[in-house]
């Protein structure tokens, strides 16, 4: 039971990062229907600019290294400039063409940043550090401690991804919910020229939705970085992750994607750990196909619900 | 067929079967020889061409997204390797060839069961079930190494040639003949494929399924034949690959090569047989650019083909809608005003124009001149996404 309850945590701590970056791609699914498949490589370029600042060597120049706070609110605002950009430039115009060709455009955004990263940085894994230690009331977040939940243990950090993964989800939420510009950017989503006829300025929701993604992307980097370490292929097999999970949760439901990072996290988790020799006496079965497993659950529960466990199946009309 | 045709096959044929394979042997007919390296390029694009022919035929006239192809290709090319290397099939290069069809029968089956549950699922979900059987692979291939051979893959030799054969041409030779007499023999295939009722009803299925019903088309029926049929072009691709490269892993069928497959047919062109070759060729020969940087003294490194081929990807999109093919129907018709239209119409969007109408509010926009949209090519183009 307790290795059980261990388990779970554990996949809870994996699964909210695949629920943070599945966010980043839902968000902007939602607000401009593109399927964004540059999310992870965003997030990782943009991780490696808040490196730059923290090591103190911007490509062969040397600044003084900034504390982790600071660094970690420029790079919010350098990455809210790129996601603004790119919508501007290279989305923009091809705005409202086939779902196919804007895949293939943002393909293309994940070639050019896997190589340009690898490019400036080099491919040898760098250390990222984890944010520094605060205390709120006794509380303490981020660090290198753990914190014991009954029988079971979860480290700080791990807590402190899951925690911020509800808690860009809420403000999301809010955001979409209770502010004008919120409501505009759903508008827009739903119905762009209805929008347009009502005075809202389409373009700017657009470039708006993309800064908002590529900025929670970003913290997902960062958060990311210090267990996996960083290197350009490091949110590779977080990104697709990140998609069976959005694509379990439904591809238009924010609360969907994270709940389906958390499945998808425990399932991996569980499956990995009963599957060993020890509990299942078979040889064509083992922890080394979890993420096939895994995998076919989100196929079989697709087969059910076809647009996902919280998706809205939408009606065209003929 | 007129005089022109006649002669643009000549030049093909002359291209395809001299100057390619023979012209560093009689070097004397050509302004320049193409070395075996080139040789064995050539052999490659006409291998990838084959399976972006069949994704071609799901995704571009059919409408479905796969992003799950090199499975099927990896079905086709362990099949061919593990008959060759477990079964003994490669002490005989008829057998050796006749590799290749099994592998892509027993890739249709498999595609045919990858098509039913495909049958619920559309754009993303469809995009994504299919990159969950490109991800799960490689991990398959890596447990049941009885039957793979798990992380140290297969190597296949490959017989002597028949006697005849054997003293006109060398390995390399042979390969190409082979890979280009297959991917010839595909094209017609899937040329057929389209201009048939079987081509038609996956475009009707692909413009609105529920017309095509009421037309009466069993959409199941031709959905997943669409599919079975795509996945034996992937099959005989993998089977080739086996022929040509002699090796198999689960590190050859990555992610990332599926996701290749995508990107290659819909560069070269959606629903366009020419397309899928021209896609081919272009995803063989962009790391040449590494060449062509080193000859201009411009900084070559190994990031410089993917950077580059990442951009032409995104140029391509904004400025070929409908790919290489399209372009080249085009080529013929294109004038420089339509050149700078197109620039502006980019500058505007951007917002850098000042002129024209401000981005983002091209709804509200004059309607631009007529020739500022040529005319659709003739295969035209996936219209509305499915999602």
């Amino acid at each position: 039971m307790e290795l059980l309850l261990q388990q779970v945590m554990t996949g809870l701590a994996t699964g909210s990062v695949y629920g943070l970056v599945a966010l980043a791609i839902v968000l902007i699914y939602r607000s401009t229907d593109v399927i964004n498949f540059a999310q992870g490589q965003m997030a990782m370029f943009t991780t490696f600019f808040a490196w730059m600042l923290l090591d103190g060597s911007v490509l062969g120049h040397h600044i003084h290294p900034m504390q982790f706070w600071i660094a970690f609110t420029l790079t919010l605002v350098f990455a809210s400039i790129m996601g603004a950009l790119l919508e501007r430039i290279v989305i923009r115009p091809v705005e409202g063409r086939p779902i196919l060709t804007i895949v293939i455009v943002t393909l293309g955004l994940f070639a050019i940043f896997e190589n340009l990263a690898t490019w400036s940085w080099g491919g040898i894994p760098k250390a990222f550090p984890p944010p520094p230690e605060i205390h709120v009331s006794g509380i303490t977040f981020f660090g290198d401690g753990a914190l014991d939940i009954g029988p079971t243990v979860i480290s700080y950090h791990d807590l402190t991804i899951m925690l911020v993964a509800v808690g860009i989800m809420i403000a999301l939420y809010a955001f979409f919910q209770y502010t004008p510009v919120g409501l505009a950017m759903r508008g827009t989503a739903q119905n762009s020229v209805a929008a347009r006829l009502m005075g809202i300025r389409v373009g700017n929701m657009l470039t708006l939705g993309w800064a908002l993604s590529a900025l929670v992307g970003a913290v997902g980097g960062m958060l990311i970085a210090p267990l996996v370490l960083l290197q350009p292929p490091m949110m590779m097999g977080v990104l697709l992750y990140a998609f069976a999970a959005a694509v379990l949760g439904g591809m238009d439901s924010a609360p969907g994607a994270v709940v389906g990072g958390l499945i998808l996290g425990i399932v991996e988790n569980l499956v990995g750990t009963y599957t060993a020799k020890e509990y299942i006496h078979v040889d064509w079965f083992g922890p080394e196909l979890k993420l096939t497993a895994a995998l076919l659950v989100i196929v079989l529960v697709l087969l059910v619900r076809p647009t996902g466990l919280f998706g809205r199946r939408t009606l065209r009309r003929v | 067929m007129t005089r022109r045709r006649v002669i643009g096959f000549a030049l093909l044929a002359f291209f395809l079967l001299y100057w390619i394979p023979f012209s560093h042997i009689f070097p004397d007919w050509v302004p320049f020889q193409l070395g075996s390296y080139r040789i064995f390029q050539a052999t490659t694009i006409a291998m990838w061409a084959v399976v972006a022919l069949g994704l071609n035929l799901l995704t571009g006239y059919n409408g479905q997204i796969s992003l799950g192809h090199g499975a099927f290709v990896a079905i086709g090319a362990y099949t061919s390797a593990i008959l060759m290397s477990d079964y003994g099939w490669d002490n005989n290069w008829l057998f050796c060839c006749l590799t290749i069809p099994v592998g892509g029968l027993i890739t249709g089956a498999v595609g045919f069961l990858v098509g039913v549950p495909a049958l619920r699922l559309t754009g993303p979900y469809l995009a994504v079930a299919t990159l969950a059987l490109a991800m799960s692979t490689p991990q398959i291939l890596y447990k049941y190494e009885g039957l793979t051979h798990g992380s140290q893959g297969i190597n296949v030799t490959l017989p002597p040639l028949p006697g005849v054969v054997d003293s006109v041409l060398n390995q390399t030779q042979w390969l190409y003949f082979l890979a280009l007499a297959i991917a010839i023999i595909m094209a017609i295939v899937a040329w057929n494929i389209v201009r048939s009722r079987l081509g038609r009803a996956f475009v009707a299925i692909r413009d609105s399924e529920i017309a095509a019903q009421a037309m009466g088309i069993s959409v199941p029926r031709f959905k997943t034949m669409a599919f079975a049929i795509s996945a034996f072009f992937a099959g005989v691709c993998g089977a080739v690959y086996v022929q040509i490269i002699g090796f198999v892993s689960p590190q050859s069928f990555g992610v990332l090569q599926s996701i290749n497959y995508l990107t290659t047919v819909v560069v070269g062109g959606l629903a366009s047989i020419l397309g899928s070759i021209l896609g081919a060729a272009a995803y063989v020969l962009v790391p040449e650019i590494n060449g062509l940087l080193e000859q201009l003294h411009l900084p070559a490194t190994d990031q410089a083909p993917g950077v580059i081929y990442g951009a032409s990807l995104v140029l391509v999109m904004i400025f070929m809608p409908y790919g290489l093919a399209g372009s080249m129907h085009r080529l013929g018709k294109m004038k420089i005003p339509l050149v700078r239209q197109n620039l502006s119409d980019f500058a505007r969007q951007i917002g850098l124009g000042g002129s024209g109408p401000r981005a983002g509010s091209s709804a509200a926009a004059p309607a631009p001149p007529k020739d500022a949209h040529p005319p659709r090519p003739p295969d035209g183009e996936k219209d509305s996404d499915s999602s």
